[in-house]
């Protein structure tokens, strides 16, 4: 036994050394051999999969297109691993010269000063950099009136439909709903069809969405004119969850689970069942595409902005006047991109170098036409690369679309826990299945006992 | 006299290398913890001293007061569940029967294998639509459950998954302990004509309490600390939050809200949890253990 033990421990240590010589002979040249005695930009990001490819190819390109920085790309994985690794860095003083990041921690990071303020890096530029900005983009990294952070992947949520699907139950497979209503229709309709027609798959639904799905609940508060957090007469900030919008956009959901006509699942369980064929529509991000796309293979899909709420006079906070109209609202997701302050002018002019190449008019077009995340500015938006793009691929334009009536989600250090416990009463409301007031009203209570606290 | 002392310097020399391990890993961040949860700290910023003001905040947080007892639950579940499979399959495992070695290695796979390849495969197993738990109930026509997503199951289901993992660390150690009961009490008893429960009653029991007694403790401070299968298994602390236990409520607040000083005090709440169960044990269980 004790010889077979030897035997084995040699055979590792033999296994792994050849691993290490392998290793060591087929790597190519070290990073600091890459650089060249250019200055290195550390950039730490999460973009994984077909979007990492994508970045890489644009670091790439950006290394070789000047002499005097070089970009070390890294990815960190998720959003979350990122944060944690961003924070860690930053107590150990090794943190990165870019990071992407959410709006929540570029706060704390102005509040400790370590990451540099991007209005004193444009105002060296002749070109007016702030004024091609797309407003909602510019107005979502700005804070205290000062640009902190750069838009770098902004996505917003639409809706991915089944236009073979649509054609078979006879509805237009040339656009998706248009209104909450319609949509509704069209989910009974599927789902009665497959029910009722002999040697069809009967557990087809209309809709497909994901548990507590918190923001969802937000685009369709928007969607009925509703309000997320507010300032309240007081001064003291509130939430609008107890409003009539909030629960309209509840009730919305819950109706059409009640109905039988819409399924809800874990995580990306929606999405695995759109691509299956299991369901008719899915609201998901834009950015879902460029996963979902190689795996769909057996029917026609179509993208269409997220259907809106269709004003009925006395109803909701929307103006009677326009009775009739379709009012929408999207939430953007996504992060930014932060600039650290590391004490080093030659990395801080080399990050901002890099971050305005990537966001430049013709790059900031392909990265939006390869990825389908927002451009950054509107000359990207206008550009010829955006419009033949569309052209070739009308499933792209629906984010374009819906780029007028954008917003974002409240930036408060609070957020992630607001989110959090929104997201249980959501999971209650679709479990229990009682009035969504009931929800509602306890969710506006947990909600503004910490909104009370928190600071903008 | 100087030789005594220059044996006992050779000794700490020995214990040089465990002793800085300990200080370094165990009890300074346990003072530090307990320093910093006295503060509020984001990690980046300046600490700020804010009394007891993480404590009372604590208290006030319902969602403690759940986690909390989630942990009971899943302690007071587990532990006795897994000493009584364990004490079971020990029974069995000594018995001189052929591969005997291919059925202990078999039960201590689990406990080798990281919990989080266990846990993605538990995945799979409960998963509602696909899962094989599903397809073995359908078998003796019970219904299928959405065993990880329901506020009912999901707990029980962690407990199960969580048994079925550690019971070869406690069969092991039982074995240890009842292959110590000397053959001849056996012997002596079966002449007396003593049946294999009276035999297990008075001999085996009994003899095996300071086993007993060790697996208990360990097990109860292990499932105080529960926390990767919950991570893995049920993210955001499971449906309607059934599945938040302490551990995983202060990694939240420290990892995702970044709270370290609230993380910490959390932290210390729990240790001292821990640390009363253990001196219960101590002070009270051991009075029952019967050394031989």
């Amino acid at each position: 036994m004790r010889n077979f033990l030897i035997a084995t421990l040699i055979c590792w240590v033999v296994v792994v050394g050849l691993i290490i010589q392998h290793d060591r002979e087929t790597s190519g040249p070290t990073e600091t051999d890459k650089a060249g005695g250019k200055t290195q930009i550390v950039f730490w990001h999460a973009m994984g999969g077909p979007l990492g490819i994508v970045m890489e190819d644009l670091v790439t390109r950006y290394n070789n297109s000047q002499a005097n920085y070089y970009v070390k790309s890294v990815n960190m994985g998720s959003y979350d691993t990122l944060a944690k690794k961003v924070l860690a860095s930053l107590v150990a003083n090794e943190a990165p010269d870019i990071s992407q990041n959410y709006e929540t921690l570029t706060k704390k990071f102005i509040k400790h000063h370590k990451i540099v303020c991007l209005d004193d890096l444009i105002a060296s530029e002749p070109e007016d950099i702030k004024a091609d900005i797309v407003p909602v983009l510019l107005e979502n990294n700005t804070f205290d009136g000062k640009l902190y952070s750069f838009p770098f992947n902004k996505s917003v949520p639409v809706l991915y439909y089944n236009k073979n699907m649509f054609a078979k139950v006879g509805l237009d497979p040339a656009r998706g709903p248009e209104s909450l209503d319609e949509m509704f229709e069209y989910c009974r309709k599927i789902t009665k069809y497959h029910q009722e027609t002999p040697g069809e798959d009967k557990s087809v639904y209309g809709y497909g969405c994901s548990k507590a799905n918190v923001w969802s609940f937000l685009n369709r508060i928007l969607q009925h004119g509703g309000k997320i957090v507010y300032d309240g007469p007081d001064g003291v900030m509130k939430s609008g969850f107890a409003e009539p919008a909030a629960i309209k956009s509840l009730e919305f959901l819950q109706n059409m689970l009640r109905e039988g006509v819409a399924r809800e699942g874990q995580g990306f369980d929606h999405q695995n069942d759109f691509i299956a064929g299991k369901v008719a529509m899915i609201e998901s991000s834009i950015v879902s595409k460029v996963f979902m796309e190689a795996d769909i293979k057996d029917f026609d899909y179509g993208i269409a902005p997220l259907p809106g709420y269709k004003i009925k006079s006395g109803e909701g906070n929307l103006p009677e006047t326009k009775e009739g109209e379709i009012n929408r609202g999207v939430i953007l997701s996504g992060s930014n991109i932060n600039i650290f302050n590391n004490g080093d002018e030659k990395k801080v002019a080399g990050a901002w170098d890099f971050v305005k190449w990537f966001t430049s008019t013709d790059i900031g077009a392909e990265w939006s036409v390869r990825t389908t995340y927002l451009p950054v500015r509107k000359s990207s938006v206008n550009s010829d690369i955006v419009k033949k793009a569309l052209e070739q691929d009308p499933n792209l334009e629906a984010p374009f679309v819906q780029l007028d009536y954008c917003d974002f989600e409240p930036r408060l250090s609070v957020w992630f826990e607001i989110r959090d416990l929104m997201a249980d009463h959501l999971e209650r409301a679709t479990i229990d299945m009682g009035p969504a007031e009931t929800y509602c009203t306890q969710m506006a209570k947990d909600v503004d006992a910490i909104l009370k606290h928190a600071t903008r | 006299m100087a030789n005594k002392r220059n044996k006992d310097w050779g000794a700490y020399l020995y214990l040089m290398p465990v002793l800085v391990i300990l200080l370094a890993f165990h009890v300074l961040p346990i003072f530090y913890s307990l320093a910093v949860s006295f503060y509020e700290w984001d990690l980046i910023g300046q600490p700020e001293y804010v009394g007891t003001g993480n404590y009372s905040r604590l208290f006030d947080d319902p969602l403690f007061y759940k986690s909390l007892w989630n942990t009971i639950y899943y302690a007071a579940v587990s532990v006795p569940l897994s000493i009584f499979l364990s004490l079971i399959i020990a029974m069995l495992l000594n018995n001189p029967i052929s591969a005997i070695g291919l059925y202990r290695t078999v039960y201590f796979i689990p406990v080798i294998t990281s919990i989080n390849a266990v846990a993605i495969i538990w995945n799979f197993i409960y998963h509602p639509d696909f899962g094989l738990l599903n397809k073995i109930l359908d078998i003796f026509s019970i219904d299928p459950r959405a065993w990880l997503q329901d506020p009912t199951w999901a707990m029980p289901a962690i407990i199960f998954m969580s048994v079925w993992k550690g019971l070869g660390y406690n069969v092991i150690i039982f074995l240890t302990g009842l292959q110590n009961i000397p053959r001849h009490l056996y012997e002596a008893a079966r002449i007396d004509g003593a049946n294999r429960w009276h035999q297990f009653r008075h001999i085996t029991w009994p003899l095996l309490s300071p086993t007993t007694f060790f697996i208990f403790t360990i097990s109860t401070i292990g499932s105080f600390q529960v926390f990767s299968q919950v991570y893995m298994m049920t993210p955001r602390g499971g449906p309607l939050k059934s599945t938040m236990v302490v551990v995983y409520y202060l990694y939240r607040k420290a990892f995702e809200q970044f709270e370290f000083g609230y993380a910490l005090a959390a932290a210390f709440v729990l240790f001292m949890i821990i640390f009363a169960c253990t001196l219960f044990n101590k002070l009270y269980l051991e009075k029952k253990v019967h050394y031989s």
